[in-house]
């Protein structure tokens, strides 16, 4: 997969939140967006997924420019993002949460499940396939029939990955993965990302815990204050002058 | 104690249309996010529908399928030509849009029907006794009717991939997009199904009493109660909620009169939104 992040630009009044910030991933790659609370990363989240309208720049995702596509037909398109704070059907069961996001499903409407139930049950025997993988996979398996309101942050960090995996997501956002994570679950987190990264899921990773994140990408930007100041490989950027300045601020040396 | 249990009985009966009227309500405002004030005009237009069918086709069978068809087709019109328009404003507006709505079809049908009331010609039976019970046999076909009703909603909300995604979108909207869960099919589906329980609730009340253009417009207040009473989007609740709200409301008639009971409606609605406002299965709205 490809995909280019376009001179994305978001402004509220006079005060511009996301400047024309561009971002290129050539294969399916993992890279790192960094940058001190309030640069705009998460903002320009909301805009790659089209959950909030932009003020000019364009996504093109395999070379088909998105324009202004809307959420749902973004996410069809294959870019699904995670949330700082976990989001989940919280009265649906584990397994019911993976479901859900499986993408074309025949029962799509009445009709298809009254009059062509054959077919819908088929279908839903391969979706639940899938989310059994899926569930294995991420080991989620003790809580596949708990209600998702109830498990616990690392567990609903895992829950959102699962659920972009089964939309079938070319391209993974994720939203500080690693917030709230012990050390054991982040280190089996970035293993599943390289993982399926490894079978051509490119992701982008917004994360503070600069340490896990360098190992896991293979190039870093760095934003603030709504513009990009730097990018590249993460250990010529942390070494970079105007990232340390910006990034652990003027006191530090 | 004859008396006690027939006026139970009759609760029962009235609380099973309340509970339909009631989970019409609660379907929709689930997913669509709004109190449909339009939900007992759709019971009337469902009856008309039925009445009209059965005149055409002499079956009341028949009949029943037209007024249903009516329902969901009249709901899923609103939904295409008003309520899709105002998706994306405060729900106040698809609220004041529903009671403009419910004026508009109630007028529509004294227009074309008349202000008289109608009835269903149905057979006269010998009542069942049971016990010292007299127990109508058409009623016992109502309360299969009802119970079946409320079955097959189940049926598609828990164990089918719209009825899933129905729910995904009733528990988080935002996430629901974000997950590509396209709306379009999911406000079909929730409109045809909540138009259609609107109905057959309209049809069983129609068919027991008489057919009126303002019979949905009273059952109104008597829903919401049991949609609250329940716990708001939880289909169950609004059934149990009718139940108990049917049963209070004949109990109370012998000591308050027939015309005030739907007061007691209106009391155990303030009653549960001043001690337990999330109802007797409700969860808390917007802690996550």
């Amino acid at each position: 997969m490809t995909l280019e992040i376009k001179e994305m630009s978001k402004a509220y009044g006079g005060l511009t939140v996301v400047d024309r910030v561009s971002i290129t991933m050539e294969d399916a790659d993992i890279i790192g967006v960094i940058g001190p609370n309030g640069a705009g990363k998460s903002t320009l989240f909301s805009l790659v997924t089209g959950f909030l309208d932009g003020n000019g720049g364009d996504v093109v995702l395999d070379g088909k420019p998105l324009g202004n596509a809307s959420a749902v037909e973004r996410a069809q398109a294959g870019m699904v993002r995670t949330f700082q704070v976990p989001r989940e059907f919280a009265h649906m069961t584990v397994r019911e949460n993976l479901m859900a996001a499986a993408p074309g499903q025949g029962g799509e409407n009445l009709i298809t499940t009254f009059f062509r139930p054959a077919s819908v049950a088929r279908q839903e025997k391969e979706i639940a396939g899938k989310v059994e993988e899926t569930i294995r996979f991420l080991k989620l398996g003790v809580v596949a029939d708990t209600p998702a309101g109830r498990l616990s942050g690392g567990q609903k960090k895992l829950l959102e990955l699962g659920r972009a995996l089964m939309t079938g997501a070319k391209l993974i956002m994720l939203d500080e993965p690693f917030a709230g994570v012990n050390p054991v679950l982040i280190e089996e987190l970035s293993q599943k990302i390289r993982e399926l990264n490894a079978r051509g899921i490119g992701f982008l990773i917004i994360e503070h815990d600069l340490g896990a994140l360098s190992k896991l990408v293979s190039k870093l930007y760095v934003m603030d204050r709504g513009k990009l100041i730097a990018s590249g490989e993460p250990a010529a950027v942390l070494s970079d002058a105007a990232v340390r300045e910006a990034y652990i601020g003027g006191g530090a040396n | 104690m004859t008396g006690f249990a027939e006026l139970l009985l009759s609760g029962v009966m009235s609380g099973l249309i309340i509970g339909l009227a009631g989970l019409a309500v609660t379907l929709v405002f689930g997913i669509a996010r709004f109190s449909n004030a339009a939900t007992g005009d759709t019971m009337t237009l469902g009856a008309y529908g039925a009445l009209l069918g059965t005149t055409l086709t002499g079956s009341l069978i028949f009949g029943g399928l037209v007024g249903l068809l009516a329902g969901a087709l009249a709901a899923v019109l609103s939904y295409v030509l008003v309520f899709r328009q105002l998706a994306n404003r405060s729900p106040i507006s698809s609220l004041l849009a529903s009671i403009g709505l419910a004026f508009f079809v109630r007028a529509g049908l004294g227009l074309a029907f008349g202000h008289n009331q109608s009835v269903f010609q149905l057979d006269i039976v010998r009542p069942i006794r049971f016990l010292d019970l007299r127990i109508q046999p058409n009623d016992l076909k109502f309360a299969a009717i009802a119970l079946v009703t409320l079955v097959i909603v189940f049926i598609i909300l828990h164990m089918t991939p719209i009825g899933r995604r129905m729910r995904a979108v009733a528990d988080n909207p935002l996430l629901a997009r974000v997950s590509g869960i396209a709306p379009r099919p999911v406000m079909f589906t929730l409109w045809a199904m909540a138009g259609a329980v609107s109905a057959i609730a309209g049809i069983i009340l129609g068919m027991k009493t008489v057919v009126s253009p303002e019979m949905g417009w009273d059952m109104l207040l008597p829903a919401f109660a049991a949609a609250v009473l329940g716990g708001i989007g939880h289909p169950v609740g609004a059934i149990v909620g009718g139940l108990v709200i049917g049963v209070a409301q004949e109990l109370a008639t012998p000591f308050v009169g027939f015309t005030y009971k739907i007061a007691v409606s209106f009391i155990v609605l303030l009653l549960v939104l001043l001690v337990r406002p999330r109802g007797m299965f409700g969860r808390v709205e917007g802690v996550r």
